[in-house]
């Protein structure tokens, strides 16, 4: 399983923990940025949480100049032209993204056009094609879970063709990653349990998967440690802003992770059944996790039974026969997933979604083979293999 | 360039390999999926004249495939009667051969960014999978299971086909030995 050579990459600066929001106009400054333009969601203002950052930007002089807030959760190419003509009109000279993954991706895209022209996204997509740093750029996350602050990739429908474009080019990534923990406070319990298992999941795919790497290996080990002391924690006490702070890190740590090392079959799956069915991302992750998990079982045996110290700590692991440790993790997994339907009904099955029929499955299944991530997964997947994972799914 | 004068032989050699391979590869392809069901139905969901190509960076060797309809592959050589859909590019020729002389799995290369995909990453997956069942087609079992994560349970091989193939295999693997050495 381990790799004789691999790449590692990440160039953003991370502003993390109480009052970080204030550093922003002084990042902005350093970036000789003076204009900055806001992009986010309509959830993101009706919480209040622009308002920290307008007043931390306010107390230093700093003007933001535009905000646009109307990002929609599966963001388009529309929307990227549109907010850049505003970013143009208004002449602004940076980029704030706060929200969640579309945001981040909008701002991230938007920012291809304000930097290179043009009123078409669509053209840039792909990979390698942007050959030089791009405007200031700021992220700042609202959900613990994407870790988009830190991945150079975005992806954008098109509307007119009806096809996902994905860009991707390390020049999308953002100057600096802001990660306060009021952002996340107000976070509902049924998203901060499908968003941490997000996060959850890219650092455990990230760990077992094909390209797995030294550096990617403990920025995951550290983030599922994180997840496995708080989300619960959290769950139970939504306003432990300690909490929530080591949730938003861990999202960012299993970012870096993953951006490196990439994902496997649960996000193939994950992704297939997102765009059939429509649920969220990260409920599919944790739904899909343990099964995943026992089908790639004897392949990545070894670093699962090694993620059993970071999932339950010292005592358990040292107390669990070496032998009994991957499955151990498995259990481990599947007893947070009961808690986290006990506290918010986060589903475990597709049938306990509601939202999926048996039926579906053999489309999802063929879908799910068409997923670039599919090709990281440590063991080979065929229809047969993902119609049967899918079968053990579903309830 | 002090490179090139150290060890002339050996470069030339790869690329020699590399080339041959292709060749043995885009004519494999072309024939495997004339009696493949497998390989037919994966082939199928691509485009009609889908172009697909693997090349080695920055203007090395080039294998271009067309699928012609109903899960059929027609082998271009190394030109492309129009722009391709999907490349797979290898960074350097080493890597190339590396992966051609099947010492890394085509996987494992893709995990170790010894690869960049230009194009649909749906299709270049489906590729993938077409390339490892070649591989498992033209390859005796022992360097097959190298160069793929799995080798299949259920290879029906039509004796000519692979007896051509292999025939080329044993140059290569000739070739392979003399570069090692
Ligand atoms: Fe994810």
């Amino acid at each position: 399983m381990s790799n004789t050579y691999y790449e590692f990459f990440c160039p953003v600066k991370v502003i993390a923990g109480k009052a970080a929001l204030e550093h922003i106009p002084y990042e902005l400054s350093g970036l000789a940025a003076k204009r900055p333009m806001i992009v986010t969601d309509k959830g993101v203002r009706a919480a209040g949480l622009l308002d920290p950052v307008i007043a931390a930007c306010e107390e230093s002089g700093l003007e933001i100049i535009s905000i646009y807030d109307d990002v929609p959760p599966d963001s388009s190419t529309t929307v990227v032209r549109d907010i850049a003509a505003v970013y143009r009109k208004e002449k602004c000279d940076s980029i704030i993204a706060i929200g969640g993954g579309s945001a981040i991706d909008t701002g991230k895209a938007v920012n291809i056009l304000v930097s290179e022209g043009g009123d078409d996204v669509a053209k840039y997509t792909g990979a390698g094609v942007l050959k030089r740093p791009l405007k200031p750029f700021l992220v700042v996350p609202t959900t613990a879970g994407t870790g988009s602050e830190v991945t150079s990739i975005a992806v954008i429908t098109d509307e007119k063709k009806g096809v996902k474009l994905p860009f991707t080019s390390s020049y999308l990534l953002p100057n600096a990653a802001v990660i306060d923990p009021r952002m996340t406070l107000t976070l509902p319990p049924h998203i901060t349990a499908a968003t941490a298992m997000d996060a959850m999941t890219h650092a455990i795919e990230s760990f077992t998967c094909m390209a797995k790497n030294p550096l990617s290996d403990a920025y995951a080990a550290a983030a599922i440690k994180k997840v496995s002391r708080s989300l619960l924690q959290v769950m139970d006490n939504p306003k432990d802003s300690d909490g929530r702070l080591e949730l938003a890190q861990a999202s960012t740590m299993a970012g870096i992770a993953f951006s490196n090392s990439m994902v496997g079959l649960v996000h193939s799956l994950g992704h297939a059944t997102g765009a059939i069915c429509h649920l969220p991302h990260g409920l599919c992750m944790s739904l899909y996790l343990p099964y995943v998990l026992e089908y790639n079982l004897e392949t990545i045996r070894e670093p699962l039974s090694e993620l059993l110290l970071h999932l339950e700590g010292p005592e358990v692991y040292a107390a669990t026969p070496s032998s009994r440790r991957a499955e151990a993790s498995i259990s481990a997994l599947r007893k947070l997933r009961d808690a986290l339907y006990k506290r918010c009904k986060l589903p475990r099955t597709l049938k306990e979604t509601g939202k999926v029929t048996e039926d579906q499955l053999d489309q999802i299944a063929e879908m799910a083979l068409d997923d670039g991530s599919i090709m990281f997964n440590p063991k080979e997947v065929n229809l047969k293999d993902a119609r049967a994972v899918l079968q053990r799914a579903w309830a | 360039m002090l490179a090139k004068r150290i060890q002339p032989m050996a470069s030339q050699a790869k690329r020699l390999y590399v080339e041959l391979m292709f060749q043995v590869m885009g004519r494999a392809l072309q024939a495997v999926s004339e009696v493949d069901s497998e390989v037919q139905a994966e082939a199928r969901t691509l485009p009609e004249g889908f172009l697909f190509e693997m090349m080695v960076m920055p203007d090395g060797s080039k294998l271009i495939v067309e699928h012609i309809g109903d899960g059929r592959f027609h082998y271009h050589g190394d030109s492309a009667p129009r722009p391709v859909d999907v490349s797979i590019k290898f960074k350097h020729l080493t890597h190339a051969f590396l992966v051609l002389s099947f010492q890394e799995k085509t996987s494992v290369a893709f995990a170790n960014d010894r690869m960049l995909v230009d194009g649909d990453v749906s299709y270049a997956v489906r590729m993938t999978r077409v390339l490892n069942r070649l591989e498992a087609f033209i390859l005796p079992k022992i360097i097959a299971e190298r160069a793929v994560k799995e080798y299949p349970a259920n290879l029906h091989l039509p004796e000519k086909l692979i007896s051509a193939a292999q025939i080329y295999l044993k140059v290569a693997t000739h070739f392979v030995q003399t570069v090692r050495a």
